[in-house]
């Protein structure tokens, strides 16, 4: 068959440039260690990086819920900590204000007292989380949920909790009336004991003077009773917050997991396997190089050179 | 007899393979010329002497001088180029294409995600500022990126208006010089002998035009030959050659589309029967891919930005006079728009078009990624059928129907009306973040939901999402009451009583309850007979805690909200979608271009110029120019022989 010279050069470099281009492609792929860099490179694998990068977007932004989360069931866990240890304080009060020998005065200074576990107590119940919200806020509550008023303490929040967006159930808040104002009482079945409306009585009684010691120690043994209700409801409300915390630890676990399974599946979608590359680049190298050799010493003949002049 | 028969059989045997040499040289000389041809001088016999004894041959003649041509193959090689071209053009302009669907970090489907993800922190803290305006900067940070891919697009579309436009006029100036070459070709035809350079020449040109367009050639008798495109429209005819140019698209004027000056008017090219050619392939790109990529880019748009839109206006803001100031969307976005086609029939005052069709977007989630057409049926005049042009679907529709979740509003529609119907091709480019204070973004549900004071189960109320705006706004209390029922029926264990409608519903532990009001409620826990769920608006105290909305919001992540399925499987599918076609794309541009190649290689095997050919050739007729002097050489010697014989 003929050959036409022109066509023979033309065709030939348009194949030296073919092969001088895969090689630059594939320089590109080991340079940028990405073998999918666009969705035509490899449409299906594009796809699952696109989906895998969403999947990882979404863990990380989780993780930041759930941290959220976590720092605001542990101000809580530790604010019903403190709440326990002042009932125990009230309590331990009540029981020396049942001795025989107290006058009304040191019952009066005992009730001082006390009258300060309840302001402090009222404050914890009103604590915020340095996020903008109160911890016993409810399901969200833009004023201290907790409030003195007429008749006693009353809640402006609303029952409930505030959730994190963490995927699963993840409390930002616990509701404030549960854990203070509606302590179920065990020696009353279905009535509730509010820790304010306890305090109050007992201050009030023992501010009033001249009272006999059996009505005292009526007073003693219902606020002790009462006082233990709430302290009973407390560690209730303190091992939620501690479980809720527990299973923070958990979601965190799953979500990192989450987020590592993510990056692999983006990474196998679209990395470049190094070893199969380096592999290709050389065989394209040794390609490109020997069609150099063979075009400079193929084109090189021609039979005018043998001819004489 | 003398020796000047011989004498001039030498002369004209060097003459003879001086032309030989010379056509050689010719071809040497133009090896690399385009288009050129091999040449051949054609030598014959000269036709002898009779004597008595016989024939004595007086020599060679030089006939002719003829080109190597095929017909057939250079035919073949024209067309093939024609596919080549209009493969490698399209694949050239859907890599320009494919930027705007980038994957991982820079891509839209990414920002889309982010915007999400804000959601995400601002569920966390709803009255914090900062946060909000992390919200506000992904929301504008995503409608800048469908905004700006709405920009490449149009780009792309005015490339390819002018790409067009410039490959029109060279198309032009190469018919012109077709027809001067055909003239040239017909004048010549009465020396009785080829214009061989002027056949290749014209060749040449009808190659470049193959490239832009495909055309069909045929040969008349006079030598000229006859160009005609796709439906047999003619361009060259003998020598005369007919003007295209480009005009806007019936169907959609800011397309681009071909037509041919006859006269002083114009008649339109069917892109379909174009065949091959760059122009094709820029038609191609622009009727096919361009409006897929166009409608992919703007169904995401319009489907998250519908999304989040309707889930803005059904929360609360944190604006003045707070609890009742209603939401304003989070963006806009660009017009679904209903095109009168150009045959529409006009008010004659006006030049308008007398009837008219009006898209409302119904349902952003049911949008799909396609244009449609819209016609009288052919079968039952009066009423309308519907084509989706992406997968050609056809649905009779009477005016007002909703179908892919657009409300369809004919009016004063002529007979042999017909419209183009863009739901979404135009979403992307107007998408704008339209909040600028953060206290505009409605993180707050208008409704709360607690369980009574008084229950005595366990049930407890989880998350509350607003489905509908509350009417009256921020919407109004409703109690559902729970009864048990005994025995279940259809499984069904529970109903509850809306005091607002007073409907008992029947329902079983986990599945959500629906209320009057337009809003889901997930519950957890059991209630006990008779217990009560208040629904009430949210305090205005409790407004910037709370994160209802916001959850709502988030929860479109994982919503079926772009045409049934995710926002991020979507994406990802039209990435994918995109990807193949170009990959396609790549792969038929690589297969036309060899097949053009091979073809080109046979013909210019046949045609071409083999310089160690010429070389060779070059001897033999330097040879036989040589022995031909020696035969004059001869001649002379015989003379002087005779002359000293006779001389003194």
């Amino acid at each position: 068959m003929r050959i036409s010279s022109a066509h023979a050069f033309e065709s030939s470099l348009a194949n030296l440039q073919r092969r001088q281009s895969q090689l630059s492609e594939a320089q590109e792929q080991l340079t940028s260690g990405k073998r999918v860099r666009k969705p035509s490179d490899d449409p299906a694998a594009a796809a699952a990086a696109e989906r895998a990068l969403a999947a990882e977007a979404r863990a990380t932004a989780h993780l930041r819920a759930l941290n959220e989360s976590r720092n605001a069931m542990q101000m809580t866990e530790s604010a019903i900590g403190d709440a326990g240890e002042m009932m125990q304080r009230a309590r331990e009060m009540m029981v020396s204000a049942g001795n025989g020998s107290y006058g009304d005065s040191q019952r009066q200074s005992l009730a001082e007292a006390l009258r300060g576990i309840r302001d402090d107590m009222l404050s914890l119940a009103n604590r915020g989380d340095g996020a903008g919200r109160y911890l016993f806020g409810g399901q969200g509550s833009d004023v201290p949920p907790l409030r003195d008023a007429p008749g006693g303490v009353v809640y402006d929040g609303a029952a409930g909790q505030l959730n994190a967006a963490a995927g699963e159930v993840t409390p930002l808040s616990v509701d404030g009336a549960a854990v203070f104002l509606k302590a179920p009482d065990p020696a009353n079945p279905g009535a509730t004991v509010s820790v304010f409306d306890a305090m109050d009585t007992a201050i009030n009684e023992l501010m009033t003077p001249g009272r006999t010691g059996a009505a005292v120690a009526l007073t003693v043994s219902n606020a002790i009773s009462q006082f233990g209700a709430v302290q009973g409801n407390l560690s209730g409300w303190r091992a939620r917050a501690g479980e809720a915390l527990n299973r923070a630890d958990g979601i965190e676990s799953r979500l990192g997991q989450n987020q590592i399974d993510a990056k692999r599946d983006r990474s196998a979608a679209e990395d470049l396997d190094l070893v199969a590359a380096i592999s290709d680049f050389q065989s394209k190298q040794t390609g490109y190089d020997a069609a150099l050799k063979s075009y400079s010493m193929v084109q090189r003949m021609s039979l005018f050179d043998y001819l004489n002049p | 007899m003398g020796s000047s028969p011989l004498m001039s059989l030498g002369v004209r045997a060097m003459a003879a393979n001086y032309a030989a040499m010379q056509t050689t040289g010719h071809n040497i000389a133009n090896a690399n010329t385009p288009g050129y041809s091999r040449q051949q001088a054609i030598l014959a016999t000269s036709q002898g002497q009779f004597t008595g004894a016989g024939f004595f041959g007086r020599g060679v003649d030089v006939v002719s001088v003829s080109r190597s041509h095929n017909e057939f193959l250079t035919r073949e090689s024209a067309n093939s180029q024609s596919l080549a071209a209009m493969d490698a053009t399209r694949l050239s302009q859907l890599g320009r294409l494919e930027n705007i669907f980038k994957t991982g970090e820079s891509g839209l489907g990414y920002a889309a995600t982010e915007l999400f993800n804000a959601m995400v922190d601002l569920s966390s803290r709803p009255s914090d500022l900062a946060t909000r305006q992390v919200v506000l900067a992904r929301a504008s940070d995503m409608a800048a990126r469908f905004s700006e891919a709405g920009v490449t697009l149009d780009q792309t579309q005015a490339a390819v208006t002018s790409d067009l436009k410039s490959t029109v006029a060279e198309v032009n100036q190469l018919t012109k010089s077709i027809a001067v070459a055909n003239q040239r070709i017909a004048a010549l035809r009465g020396s009785g002998q080829p214009a061989n350079d002027v056949l290749d020449e014209r060749d040449r040109l009808i190659s470049q035009l193959s490239e832009r367009i495909q055309v069909t050639r045929i040969e008349a008798d006079d030598g000229t030959v006859g160009l005609f495109i796709s439906g047999g429209q003619r361009l060259v005819l003998g020598g005369s050659a007919t003007d295209l140019m480009v005009v806007p698209s019936d169907t959609d004027s800011s397309r681009s589309a071909l037509a041919m000056r006859e006269g002083v008017t114009t008649r339109r090219i069917d892109d379909a029967g174009l065949g091959g050619g760059t122009m094709a392939g820029l038609l191609r790109f622009q009727n096919s891919d361009l409006v897929q990529a166009r409608n992919l880019v703007g169904q995401m748009a319009a489907a998250v930005g519908g999304a989040v839109n309707a889930q803005q206006l059904r929360g609360l803001s944190l604006q003045q006079p707070i609890g009742s100031t209603p939401s304003q969307p989070m963006f806009s976005l660009g017009p679904q728009q209903a095109l009168a086609q150009s045959g529409n029939v006009r008010d004659p005052n006006t030049n308008l078009p007398i009837g008219s069709v009006t898209l409302t977007i119904t349902n952003p989630a049911a949008l799909v990624a396609s244009d449609y057409g819209l016609r009288e049926s052919a079968s039952s005049p009066g009423s309308w059928d519907l084509r989706r042009l992406s997968d050609g679907l056809v649905r009779p529709v009477n005016s007002g129907d909703v179908v892919d979740g657009m409300q369809i509003v004919i009016t004063n529609a002529q007979a042999g009306d017909r419209f183009l119907l863009q739901p979404v091709a135009r979403a992307a480019n107007g998408m704008r973040a339209l909040l600028s204070s953060p206290l505009d973004i409605a993180a707050a549900s208008p409704l709360m939901a607690t369980p009574a004071g008084t229950n005595t189960g366990t049930v407890a109320t989880g998350d509350l999402v607003v489905t509908a705006t509350p009417l009256p706004f921020p919407g109004s209390s409703e109690q559902l009451q729970f009864y048990r029922l005994t025995p279940p029926v259809n499984g069904m264990d529970y109903e509850y009583v809306s005091s607002i409608t007073g409907a008992a519903t029947p329902w079983r532990t986990g599945l959500p309850v629906v209320g009057a009001n337009g809003y889901t409620l997930q519950l957890s826990g059991v209630p006990a007979d008779g217990d009560v769920i208040n629904i009430d608006p949210t305090p205005a105290t409790s407004l910037a805690s709370n994160n209802g909305n916001a959850r709502a919001l988030l929860a479109l992540r994982d919503g079926l909200i772009v045409g049934g399925r995710t926002m991020t499987d979507s994406w990802s599918q039209s990435l994918a979608d995109m990807g193949v076609r170009v990959q396609s794309a790549e792969s038929s541009a690589s297969i036309s271009a060899a097949v053009a190649t091979q073809t080109e290689q046979v013909r210019s095997g046949q045609d071409g110029v083999n310089l160690d050919e010429e070389a060779a050739r070059l001897i033999q007729y330097q040879q036989s120019y040589q022995a031909a002097a020696k035969v004059l050489q001869v001649a002379q010697s015989l003379f002087d022989t005779l002359l000293q014989a006779t001389g003194s």
